[in-house]
Formats: structure tokens, sequence, C-alpha cells
């Protein structure tokens, strides 16, 4: 079965299985992203949805005893790269494959250096630029009205949508290209994740998105296209 | 069963009220003996205060020579463990293989369980191999102390580093990662703050147990006599040797009871590091998390 192979596509993931300790999660997964799209991968528990996502960020390189076969290509400025090259720094990666959570996870620091943080991980000193990009970025994730008078406020002490949202905007702050979201209302009320799914909408034209969902109703709501896995394989 | 239960919840009850109760007895006999003997006088003898603080006037009759050879001891010790073992802690929960994790770990138990006699007399055979291939001018010293009694507190502080990372929970090791943290970075702006409050108390210990050490320095340069350290080659006085001296040398009740003085100072010093280790551990992390 050749996956994709459309002029959109943006990812690229070829026989990709994956093993944690023996038990094998992801078995020979042929499969491919459009372009500016939201794909949802649905399925039940435990089917391997979140295990596929942090193939694509390497995340799970974190972790013990996890262990990959396959390969996985996203086109950066027009082109593929494999993405498990020696040569693909992996900060540069993860600065371009931006992921979000299942239960938000603001650092324990203020509302103002969470958003920053990743700049100043890659590096950025300057504080004009980083200013303007944190307001960006908060403005883009829906936040920026209801924190521009407490950004110095820690963030634990947001309610927990605006966390979520507050994670995205963290996520953003390196203007991404691919955006990852594990579950982000899951955690949240009904309104709270209406809110994020406008925000994940409103975010498509310039993302590819993937996002794990169990709810078929937020399925039909946001995505272009939806993608089942199920006991660690993917079905049409 | 109800029986058995009884006999638990009143045997702890006793074991948590006989060690509340030791505590209290000990503080409470130190207080009692020593608060009558704390005057200007004990430690800085005949010498005003001022003068003696600014070093114009040497104490010759007073703990004041004691309580700074104490003072310094403490810093110089902690100063070499700390990096030290937060390198080394850092090491074992976050670099260290499975098998050199079991290793390291099975060394730093036994480096915890030496006596420190035996710290003390390495320190000793040391000093004297220095003195015999180096230099005439080494001796037993602050320096040889100092180095000795941080090797003594090393493992408290490796210990309760590698803890202190090990628990923190996985979602927090891979937020900065999934944001493009290396891993160092990951170390130094995520895991150290979070872990701060942990291996603050592995530096307490450290510091408790640099203060009431007797064994090593006895053997590595402490002596009854010798005013304030002129440098890190010179021998000094320290409260706990002052305590341990006058208490099995005393020639009169009144001697004895400046060592009970003795021991309330090094109390009030001991609580003071403490204080000041924790105001410092709260510094560092407002200023690596909450700064604007």
């Amino acid at each position: 079965m050749n996956p994709v192979s459309h002029e959109n596509t943006k990812i690229r993931v070829t026989d990709l299985s994956f093993f944690y300790r023996e038990r094998e999660v992801l078995k020979k997964v042929n499969v491919g992203f459009a372009e500016s799209k939201i794909t949802a991968l649905i399925g039940p528990s435990g089917a391997g949805k979140s295990t596929f996502l942090i193939t694509l960020n390497r995340l799970w390189e974190s972790i013990p005893e996890a262990r990959m076969t396959g390969k996985v290509e996203i086109k950066f400025s027009g082109m593929y790269r494999d993405i498990y090259e020696k040569s693909f720094p992996l900060p540069t990666l993860r600065r371009r494959v931006g992921m979000v959570f299942q239960t938000p996870n603001p650092l324990p620091m203020s509302i103002y250096r969470n958003v920053a943080f990743p700049l100043k991980l890659a590096g950025e000193k300057d504080r004009k630029i980083i200013s303007q990009k944190v307001e960006e970025a908060l403005d883009r994730a829906y936040l920026w009205d209801e924190v521009k008078d407490r950004l110095n406020e820690d963030a634990i002490n947001l309610s927990g949508g605006q966390q979520q949202r507050l994670c995205i905007a963290r996520a953003l702050v390196m203007e991404p290209e691919v955006l990852l979201l594990d579950e982000p209302t899951s955690s949240l009320d009904d309104s709270a994740g209406r809110v994020i799914e406008d925000l994940i909408l409103s975010l498509k034209e310039k993302l590819t998105i993937l996002v794990v969902s169990h709810y078929l109703e937020q399925v039909k709501r946001l995505a272009d296209k939806s993608i089942r896995f199920s006991e660690g394989s993917v079905i049409n | 069963m109800k029986m058995l239960d009884r006999v638990v919840i009143a045997f702890s009850w006793i074991s948590a009220v006989i060690i509340v109760g030791a505590v209290c007895a000990i503080f409470g006999h130190i207080i009692l003996n020593g608060a009558g003997t704390i005057k200007l006088s004990l430690i800085f003898g005949d010498v005003a205060p001022l003068d003696a603080l600014l070093l114009k006037r040497q104490v010759l009759n007073g703990l004041f020579p004691a309580v700074i050879g104490t003072l310094l001891l403490i810093l110089i010790s902690v100063m070499w463990a700390v990096p030290l073992g937060l390198g080394t802690g850092i090491y074992l929960a976050e670099y260290a293989g499975a098998i050199s994790k079991k290793i390291f770990n099975l060394f730093f138990d036994i480096l915890a369980g030496i006596p420190s006699i035996v710290i003390g007399l390495f320190g000793f055979a040391l000093a004297i191999f220095l003195h015999k291939n180096v230099s005439n001018n080494i001796g037993p010293c602050l320096l040889i102390s100092s180095m000795a009694l941080a090797f003594l507190v090393l493992p408290y502080i490796i210990r309760t580093t590698q803890v202190a990372l090990e628990e923190l929970p996985r979602e927090m090791r891979l937020t900065a990662l999934a944001l493009g943290a290396t891993r160092l970075q990951n170390i130094r702006h995520v895991l150290l703050p979070r872990a701060l409050s942990g291996i603050t108390t592995g530096v307490i210990l450290a510091i408790g147990r640099c203060a009431e050490d007797t064994a090593v320095i006895l053997l590595t340069g402490v002596v009854a006599m010798a005013g304030i350290p002129h440098s890190l080659m010179g021998s000094y006085e320290a409260l706990p040797f002052y305590i341990y001296y006058i208490s099995s040398q005393y020639t009169s009740p009144e001697e004895l009871l400046t060592g009970y003085g003795a021991s309330l100072i090094l109390l009030v010093l001991c609580i003071g590091l403490f204080s000041a280790a924790f105001l410092i551990q709260k510094r560092l992390t407002y200023i690596t998390l909450y700064r604007a």
C-alpha cells in the first residue's frame, strides 16, 4: 500500500513499528498527513495513538525501554527530511513540531516566562523580540485579553482551560509547522473545550494539525480527515 | 485483631512521645546549664567585642576563635562537598546507565557507612604524606580537615540530589524536551530548580554533620589554643572540640558549665546556618523560576 504521495503531503510515515519493552505498540504503520489540514486520530484506548504522536517529534527517545523502526519524513521548506537522520538536530525538530499534552502542563513559573521559555531555550536574548512574540502567541491562543494584566502571576493560578491555552501558546511561540495535540480537551469541561476547539480551527491555515480525540462530536467539528487506530495498526 | 491494632497504635504513640521527650530533655539540659554562662565574656574574654570582630586584638580566654574556626570549617567543607555532590547526584539520576548506577549506588552506600574516625585517620595519613613528600610546612590543618569532612558528608548531598531528581514526574521531564530543550537545558531550567528543596535538605544535613563532627577534626588539625586561623594551612579551634576537651579536662564546675555554653552557641550557630540555607533555596527557586 502506497500511503500518500500527494503534493500537499506534509508528513510521510513508512513501515513504522514501535516497541515498549517486548510489546509491539505500533505495527508497520504507513500513513500520510496533508498540509494545513486537521487530521483526527481516533480509536480505542491503548491502540497506539498517543505513542504514534511522539514518534513524530522523537519524544519517545526520552522514555526508557522504548524502541522504534521505520521512517518518518516531514516536509520542511519544500523538502522532505528524514527526522531520524543523525544530522537532524533534536531541538530544531521539536521547535518545528510542537506538542500539547492531555493534561495542561504549564511549568511552575509565571505566565510570561512559560510562553517565553522556548525562546529562551533557543537562545533568544532580545527582550523586545521576546515580549512581542509572547504577545503574538498568547493572542493566537485566545488568551492575551485574559492575561495581559497578570503576566507575572504564577501560571498555576490559571483555570484548566486557560492553562491548556497557555500550553498551546507556548507551543506556538516558536512558530512550528506541525502541531501535535494529544486529547487536548479531555481534562476540561465542555465550554472550556469548545474554546480550545475554536482555537484549533483558527490555526489550521498555517499549521498541519494532528489531534488525538475520543469524542466523535469533536472529531466531526474539527477534523478534515480521520484515521482510525486499532491494536497498533491503521485501518481505513 | 482489634487488640493488635491497639498495641500498634499505642506503640507508635509511645515511640513518638519518647523521641520528642528525649529531644526536649537534651535541649532543656543544655539551656538550663548553659544559659547562665552566656555572656559576652564567654565569647570574647576580656577583649572588647568590636576589637575582636575587627581582628584588632586576639581573644585568648574566650570562645571567639572556636566560633570562627567552626564557621570557616563548615563553609569550606560545604564549598567542596556541594559542587561534587551535586555533580555526582545529577550524573546518577540523569546520565548513568543501569549497571553503572548499581555500582555507584553500592559504592556511595559504603562511603556513607565509613566511621568518621576512619576518615579522620585517612586525612591524618594524607597530611603526613604531604608533609614528607611535598613540603615541611604542610601538616594537619584547616584545608585537610575541610577536605576530610567534605568526604564525610558527600553521600548525603549525592543521595538527596539523586532522589530529588528521580522523584520528579515523567510529565515534567518531558515538558521542556517537547519544547526543544536539550538534556542539559532541561536539567538546568526545569529539573534542578524543582529539585532544589530536596537538595537543600541534603545540604542542611551536611552542615549539621560538619558542625558536630569531632573525630575527623581531632586527627586533622584542630587544637585547643590556636586563635583565629590565619590560612588554610594553619591549625584552628572548633566548638565541638572545645566541648569534648572541656568535658574531659575540666578543673572546676564553672569550667564545665562553659562547655554547656559552647554547646548552646553551637546549636544557635547551626540554626542560623540552616535558616541561611533555607533562605538561599527560596531565593534561588524564585530567581530560576519566577523572576520576570
